[in-house]
């Protein structure tokens, strides 16, 4: 390290220090918006994974003119005996619009008798009785409900016109933040007064089983046993769930795909364009007694100071955007994606590849887009420069 | 120690040296006189290898430099060359200290050698009273002493000035001149090129060529 060299370099930056700051800025925006979209995908694709993996095994649907209707729960004693099932559950779950702020939250029925599926309901369950009229809530509908002043209870719209009124008894977090925070959690008796069901009704049935590797002989035996109903499979909901991942991402392909695009021009434009003050000063440089080598360092050095605090500065705003402000706007692009949602946040996960690929196409493209034009002047007799 | 062998130098159609020969001893002061045009910035960017003859040779303390890759034309300039230009050709947006050490700047010497090598040339081409001044904001004379000083610095054997009077006045012409003695006391090899009739009278001047001739 050629501490005078760096002296010189930072005396250049110092000397061009408009176009060396908006390049900064330039730079800073990229890895930070590109940074941003990396994080999203990777935490949507961890979440969304984790909500997959809660799902259970198989769920019975049933059907009423080809349109989807609830289920006698009363089947699973039945279901129970075929060999191979290890648990059966009638479930009640649905959704309620929520005028007030036109989105749709979900309401999950819980019976403390039961195994629960998914991880922070059996947390939930164990931890605290869900007391007749009351509800846990995630925090995110906690948070809607009281901007809406409603603070101790809601009153839900019955089926039949009337309202019921239920105690919020408390709120309930999990690891899946995408699915728990728009959760409304209460007993499942109050559920079905709320969606008008009778004694038994059930939204639809959810069995585990034993082996996985049988699921798709049970799922055929299940279809047989019960021909008027939908089986669906876990991995065929799985399959789906990607699908619709697979747009989102589409859609930040193309966002990222213009970021690019910007961050080439702007290279291409650093390639082309280089002053004849640059010229110049080049030129002297190599009168005086630079070596090519020389100069071509102090390029690196400038190019690399530029770059990699453009990119540390634009990896922490990213960080800081998506895990602690929960990326605003650009979630926007995601949320809805089954219905609104009440609260976004989004599960750290850091993903050392994403990291390098990232450094690789801002670091070394733009010390390149530095170092070869200033190369292509350096080649050139400094007679001709200077004269 | 300089040695010009059958030398010819055109541009396109134009020749503008053409079958020179010359020979320069070390410690000598030599001008070159000559009307616009007739070749001087040339020949001194031939012997500072910042171009190369279309033909014959250049001898330069046995090194063939008119043979010499790029690579090494860099090198031997900084070890061997002081350039002063018809135009100074320094760093405006940089200080008159930052110019003059700019030619030591790769060798990566020490802060304080470093200072102290500054210093001594500042204070013996009479500018350390402007050191962090931007050259921008100096006068003509001031500027010439700090091109002289970084053409000075690294301790070249060969001391290259183009022109050096050409934009000065009387007074500062003959402060040149001054420096020039300084520097040829030093044993420095020295060539220059002008068409200012003050260097043809000079009493330590070894040589005077004439190129229009
Ligand atoms: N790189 C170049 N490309 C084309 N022509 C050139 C180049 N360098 C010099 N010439 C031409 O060569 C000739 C000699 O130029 P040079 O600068 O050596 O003359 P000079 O004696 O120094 O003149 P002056 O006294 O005006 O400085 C000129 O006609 C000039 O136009
Ligand atoms: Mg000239």
């Amino acid at each position: 390290m050629n501490l005078q060299l760096l002296k010189y370099v930072i005396r250049y930056i110092e000397r061009h220090a408009f176009k060396n700051t908006f390049l900064f800025i330039v730079l800073t925006l990229i890895t930070w918006l590109l940074a941003s979209i990396f994080f999203i995908t990777n935490s949507m694709k961890y979440e969304l994974s984790l909500g997959v993996d809660a799902l259970p095994d198989i769920v019975l649907q049933n059907t009423k003119g080809g349109m989807r209707s609830t289920v006698d729960e009363r089947v699973s004693e039945h279901i129970l005996e075929i060999p191979g099932v290890k648990s059966v559950k009638g479930r009640v779950w649905g959704y309620y619009y929520f005028d007030a702020e036109s989105l749709y939250l979900s309401l999950v029925g819980v019976d403390i008798f039961e195994p629960q599926e998914r991880d922070s309901l059996v947390r939930l369950v164990n931890e605290n009785e869900v007391p007749v009229n009351s509800m846990f809530v995630g925090e995110g509908v906690k948070a809607l409900l009281a901007r809406n002043y409603y603070s101790d209870y809601f009153n839900f719209i019955k089926s039949d016109g009337t309202k019921k009124r239920i105690n919020i008894a408390g709120t309930f977090t999990s690891a899946i933040s995408l699915e728990s925070n728009e959760m409304m959690v209460m007993p499942k008796n109050e559920l079905r007064d709320i969606f008008g069901y009778t004694e038994h009704e059930a939204t639809d049935i959810a069995i585990d089983v034993a082996n996985k590797t049988e699921t798709p002989m049970l799922a055929l035996k299940l279809q047989q046993e019960f021909p008027n109903m939908r089986v669906v499979v876990k991995d065929d909901v799985k399959v789906f769930y990607e699908n619709i991942f697979n747009y989102k991402n589409g859609l930040f392909l193309a966002l990222f795909t213009i970021v690019l695009f910007t961050f080439f021009v702007i290279v291409y434009d650093k390639l082309s364009a280089i002053s004849s003050a640059d010229k110049r000063e080049i030129g002297i440089l190599k009168a005086i007694g630079w070596r090519v080598e020389d100069i071509l360092k102090a390029k690196l050095y400038e190019a690399l100071l530029i770059s990699f605090n453009a990119f540390l500065l634009g990896l922490v705003l990213a960080l800081a955007f998506v895990y602690f402000f929960d990326a605003p706007i650009i979630q926007d692009i995601f949320i809805g994606y089954t219905t609104l949602k009440p609260s976004f946040e989004l599960i750290f996960v850091l993903d050392i590849d994403t990291l390098f690929l990232l450094f690789v196409l801002i670091v070394p493209v733009y010390t390149l887009a530095t170092l070869i034009p200033a190369w292509r002047i350096a080649i050139v007799d400094a007679d001709e420069v200077i004269r | 120690m300089i040695e010009l062998i059958n030398v010819t130098k055109s541009f396109d159609a134009q020749q503008v040296l053409k079958e020179l020969s010359l020979r320069f001893d070390e410690g000598e002061l030599i001008v070159i006189k000559g009307k616009s045009g007739s070749g001087k910035s040339t020949l001194l960017s031939l012997i500072a290898g910042l171009a190369k003859p279309t033909s014959g040779e250049i001898i330069v303390d046995g090194k063939h430099i008119s043979k010499l890759p790029e690579h090494f034309c860099s090198s031997y300039r900084r070890d061997n060359i002081g350039m002063i230009f018809q135009k100074y050709n320094l760093i405006e947006t940089l200080s008159v200290k930052e110019n003059i050490l700019l030619p030591l700047v790769p060798l990566n010497l020490s802060e304080e050698l470093l200072e102290k090598r500054v210093a001594e040339q500042m204070h013996t081409f009479n500018i350390s009273h402007k050191a962090d001044e931007l050259i921008k904001y100096l006068s003509g004379g001031e500027q010439q002493r700090t091109a002289i000083a970084r053409a000075h610095i690294a301790d070249p054997k060969i001391i290259l000035a183009d022109e050096p009077t050409a934009n000065l006045d009387e007074v500062l012409s003959k402060n040149f001149i001054e420096m020039l003695e300084k520097m040829k006391s030093k044993n420095k090899t020295i060539i220059v090129a002008t068409h200012d009739p003050l260097f043809f009278e000079l009493d330590f001047v070894d040589r005077i060529i004439d190129f229009d001739s």
